[in-house]
């Protein structure tokens, strides 16, 4: 990260006012391996002058300067950029909740990607009262869930159903298709009768999760008493301090108050998506993995190592998928779209893993170009 | 002139990823493609990634950036045990060699083969001499890199 405005490096724009940055605190996750826990640091401003020096003229940059602003919440931001004009032209990370509101504003338009992020859930496979170290029960909670009815009532339509832990993108569908990799179907009746076979419940499932996914959290927890009969405690981490101190306590594999504890998680690229999202929800050096090492995923997951070639990774991946599906090692919720509330006068193509505005411009009827 | 209200709390990371570039970068659909290498080739069975720097690209404070910013780069994040917020699934193994083959041309000899080494060069920002000098990645700032880049 970069600490402190200069022209330090050969990027479409260079810093030159305010700073965005973390602090970290390490946490080991087993033997060598760390994850950093963050507290965000950020001034009012933030703000980025196009490079001229910039290399690839073609991509951009395309607007002479941004403003990254931290002085108005995002709600307060929402309401700005779909009622006025000059204040803010672009928030990200629209709540799908909210995106009507942009749909419907005057000056404003909802621009969505099919992002590399998962919405899964992490499944303690030793929690004690709970069948949750028989992959039949595993089995019965993804069963369980009636995936298109969160896209449709909860998700507004913006998510797609998950098929193991790999978002379904234009790039993704080689990865997904070997196997014929599939969702979880919505069988409550094979459900039952798995998590009865698995031994049932001896006590409440607790169900956690973070502010952002409560209404799915508890539409979960619906669809599982429903399904199969099951007392579900909802819980949610509400704000920073309580989302760092779960994180802390997973990643460091501490005791935990939750079963299942439902999170995003994205990917930095789509080329190889288990470095991201299979690893940390199973893998030995898994931020998330709530259960024992699985011998069988490190060992497929090694093999991608092994492979240079592209097709090499995309099938060893899709071993990879089909392994931590088959084995239910997680709960396959949806991969949510990212909503964006943008200024009909900008031109702005959302990346799938970033948030980069080199290739972003304005129309002649732009505020800033009046 | 944009202005920008974003949230997510990765905005760290996209502060850099606008102002910084890396070896590599991923499309609007997320795929890596080569940003501050031209093109890059495996050899000796996958223990070498050798990575050609592209021609004429200039920091914005005027000096060029060279195949020695890149070993450099490279070399400066094998300093650490976890410099990636992330976590350590970026690092890069720090026993891996940088050779400077010629004006152009960076080898990476890894100890072993590891084809998720190029999806890692995502993580390894190619700054300039001036940064290194003054800056780094929480160098001046926290005496440390860990958990910085």
């Amino acid at each position: 990260m970069i600490d402190e405005p200069g022209p330090w490096a050969s990027g479409a724009f260079t810093l030159v006012e305010g700073y965005s940055r973390i602090d970290t605190e390490p946490v080991v996750t087993d033997g060598d391996d760390r994850t950093w826990l963050q507290t965000e640091h950020r001034t009012p401003t933030v703000r980025l002058r196009a490079n001229p020096r910039y290399w690839d003229r073609a991509r951009g940059p395309r607007v002479a300067e941004v403003e990254f602003r931290s002085d108005v919440d995002p709600d307060r931001a929402l309401d700005l950029v779909c009622d006025t004009v000059g204040e803010v032209d672009v928030v990200t990370e629209v709540p799908h909740a909210r995106a009507d509101r942009v749909r419907h504003s005057r000056h404003a338009r909802l621009v969505a990607v099919d992002a590399v992020r998962v919405l899964a859930g992490a499944i303690d496979r030793g929690a004690e009262g709970l069948p949750l170290a028989d992959v039949r029960a595993r089995r019965a909670l993804n069963l369980a869930v009636d995936r298109r009815a969160l896209v449709r009532d909860v998700l507004g339509g913006h998510a797609r159903p998950l098929a193991g832990l790999t978002p379904p993108t234009p790039l993704t569908a080689l990865h997904r298709a070997p196997g014929r990799l599939r969702s979880y179907p919505h069988d409550p009746g094979e459900a039952a009768r798995l998590w009865r076979a698995a031994g049932g419940a001896e006590r409440p499932l607790r169900l956690a999760t973070l502010a952002p996914w409560e209404a799915v959290a508890h539409t979960v927890a619906a669809q599982w008493h429903t399904a199969l009969g099951l007392a579900v405690e909802v819980t949610v981490l509400r704000g920073a301090d309580a989302e760092r101190d779960a994180r802390r306590r997973q990643a460091a594999k501490l005791p935990r108050d939750w079963d299942v504890l439902v999170l995003e998680q994205g990917a930095q690229s789509v080329d190889v998506p288990p470095l991201e999202l299979h690893r940390a929800f199973v893998g030995r050096s898994g931020e998330f993995r709530a259960g024992p090492v699985d011998p069988t995923f490190e060992r497929l997951f090694d093999r991608i190592r092994m492979h240079t070639s592209q097709l090499g990774q995309v099938l060893a991946a899709n071993r990879v998928d089909r392994h931590v599906t088959g084995q239910a090692l997680a709960l396959f919720l949806v991969a949510p779209r990212v909503l964006y509330a943008v200024n009909r006068e900008v031109a702005f193509r959302p990346y799938a893993t970033t948030f980069e505005l080199a290739d972003t411009s304005t129309r002649r009827r732009h505020w800033s170009r009046r | 002139m944009l202005r920008v209200v974003d949230p997510s709390p990765l905005n760290w990371l996209y502060t850099t990823y606008n102002t910084v570039e890396e070896p590599v970068r991923v499309t609007h659909r997320g795929k890596v493609r080569p940003a501050a290498m031209s093109r890059y080739r495996w050899r000796d069975g996958g223990r070498t990634l050798e990575i050609r720097v592209r021609r004429g690209e200039r920091f914005a404070d005027g000096t060029p950036l060279t195949t020695d910013s890149v070993r450099r780069a490279a070399e400066e994040q094998f300093r650490w045990q976890a410099p990636h917020p992330p976590g350590t699934h970026f690092n890069i193994d720090p026993r891996t060699r940088v050779e400077v083959v010629d004006d152009r041309t960076v080898r990476l000899h890894l100890p072993e083969v590891d084809g998720l080494a190029l999806g890692k060069l995502r993580a390894t920002h190619v700054m300039s001499e001036r940064f290194w000098r003054d800056l780094g990645f929480g160098y001046a700032r926290k005496g440390s890199g860990e958990g910085h880049w």
